[in-house]
């Protein structure tokens, strides 16, 4: 547990304005595409979902995590967090413009980041050994609240990822000491059964079982691992 | 007999024979229940079978020189146990009731047009059988939730890419070394049962149906199909390991 967060306040203190600069980008493509959208914008912010993913391989678990067991899996897997955004950039697929169902839940999952800092200080830790919204589990809660403010079409390879990252997450709280990470998994959990019960809507083509059916197992498996981590946790 | 109902006959047979092939039923069940409807109508059918093609050959029971011989592809349709058992049931019900062509027919077409299973539906089944394949070998609650959503993103990335009409041995090693990818992040929790995540995360893949008809159809004496199945199936099997080989070889430098 030591070498985790050692490694944490070694990034940050190395990091630091390189964290408020990608921090800064990201709020002003954000405040674009919710005021003007505009197609630019819209490729800027994919561009910079696949920048942010490198960061994180390269620069947080290449350099900085790379004395933790396996820290190599971790680059590979954000790579392929990257490759996903450059998949949605080739083809077009997700569109980045508003749906007005969870917007408020969007909102309110692009600022969760923030929340980790003051989480980690309420906690009594200090800077550099904090957590911060440049960190892999807050970058994933914000590219969360990106599919979920502008989810009119999402990228449902990024999303799955997310997915993935999060059950990493939810294990970290119990494993590692880290419970900045809940914010992650009450975001995913929820997030999980609105995009894949949106899909199952979406999709015209008769099928069996009925949506109802298909909607009641993707909540009860949310239902599911939300309990695992609660009783892990408990 | 007329030509003419002949050749109806063996219009209905072949596909019926190429749905049930398609569907993954093995030999001796598909050449049986076909037999099976060409006693109900008054003809005799003879059949050969290969990998991707059938000959079928529809005469008179009484007047052989009227028949119809014809070569058919065997479309790929997804495995379907539901297919296998309705259709069966059929050939039953045609024999018995002795039903005419037409409503064997009309009750064909109707089976064959049931709704299809919900992509997300099995999507999410078998994510929850793989987790569970993971528990039956020993698997922690960990890595039970890591094999769920990397069997969620393999099995998402192989539908994705049959939809896209990729080469279905590049789908399996591409399902696989993504699913495997994703499940060696297990690794990096120091769970002891990490190896477990990862070894049954590409468990969706196995093609079961494939090794268990080719066995059969080799016992019943259909040696060249039950082959071709097996090998079918050791080629997707090679694809799996190859995948997997991919991410052994990325994460912990060697393949054991």
């Amino acid at each position: 547990m030591d070498i985790f967060w050692n490694t944490i306040a070694d990034y940050n203190a190395a990091t630091w304005p390189y964290q408020i600069g990608l921090m800064a980008v990201a709020a002003i493509l954000t405040v674009i595409l919710w005021l003007r959208p505009c197609t630019w914008a819209k490729v800027a912010m994919k561009i910079y979902m696949v920048a942010v993913s490198l960061w994180i391989a390269f620069v947080y678990y290449g350099q900085f995590a790379s004395g933790r067991d396996y820290s190599s899996v971790m680059t590979i897997f954000w790579c392929m967090m990257a490759a996903a955004w450059i998949y949605d950039l080739v083809t077009h697929f997700s569109s980045f413009q508003k749906s007005g169902r969870y917007r408020p839940w969007g909102v309110i999952m692009l600022l969760l980041p923030l929340v980790y800092p003051l989480i980690s200080v309420l906690r009594g830790m200090e800077f550099p050994m904090i957590a911060t919204p440049m960190l892999p589990s807050a970058v994933a809660l914000y590219m969360l609240g990106m599919l979920m403010a502008f989810n009119n079409r999402i990228n449902f390879f990024a999303f799955i990822f997310i997915v993935h990252w999060s059950i990493i997450a939810i294990s970290k709280i119990v494993l590692f000491d880290i419970p900045e990470d809940i914010l992650l998994a009450a975001a995913c959990l929820p997030s999980m059964f609105i995009f894949f019960k949106e899909a199952v809507d979406a999709d015209k083509t008769e099928h069996k079982p009925s949506v109802k059916a298909v909607s009641a197992l993707i909540l009860l498996v949310a239902v599911l691992i939300g309990a695992c981590m609660v009783i892990e946790y408990v | 007999m007329t030509q003419e109902y002949v050749t109806e006959i063996a219009d209905f047979i072949a596909r019926y024979l190429s749905y049930m092939l398609g569907a993954g039923v093995h030999t001796s069940r598909v050449v049986r229940n076909s037999k099976r409807l060409g006693t109900a109508l008054g003809v005799d059918v003879s059949i050969h079978t290969s990998q991707k093609t059938a000959t079928l050959t529809v005469c008179g029971k009484d007047d052989t020189s009227v028949m119809n011989t014809r070569v058919l592809d065997i479309p790929a349709f997804p495995i379907s146990f539901e297919w296998n058992a309705d259709l069966s049931a059929l050939s039953w019900a045609a024999y018995d009731k002795k039903m005419t062509l037409d409503e064997i027919r009309m009750k064909f077409d109707a089976l064959v047009s049931k709704p299809k299973m919900n992509p997300v539906f099995v999507l999410f089944m078998a994510s929850l059988a793989n987790a569970s394949f993971c528990r039956l070998f020993g698997g922690d609650i960990w890595a039970m939730l890591v094999t769920f959503t990397a069997t969620l993103i393999g099995f998402f990335t192989r539908q994705h890419l049959t939809r896209r009409h990729v080469n279905h041995y590049i789908v399996f090693i591409v399902s696989a070394f993504v699913a495997s990818l994703c499940a060696s992040t297990a690794l990096t929790l120091g769970i002891d049962t990490a190896e477990i995540a990862l070894a049954t995360s590409v468990l969706y893949l196995v093609p079961g149906v494939p090794l268990i008809n080719g066995v059969i159809d080799i016992t019943d004496g259909h040696i060249q199909i039950g082959i071709s199945r097996l090998v079918n199936a050791l080629m997707l099997i090679v694809c799996i390991a190859i995948g997997m080989s991919g991410t052994l070889m990325l994460v912990k430098d060697s393949l054991l």
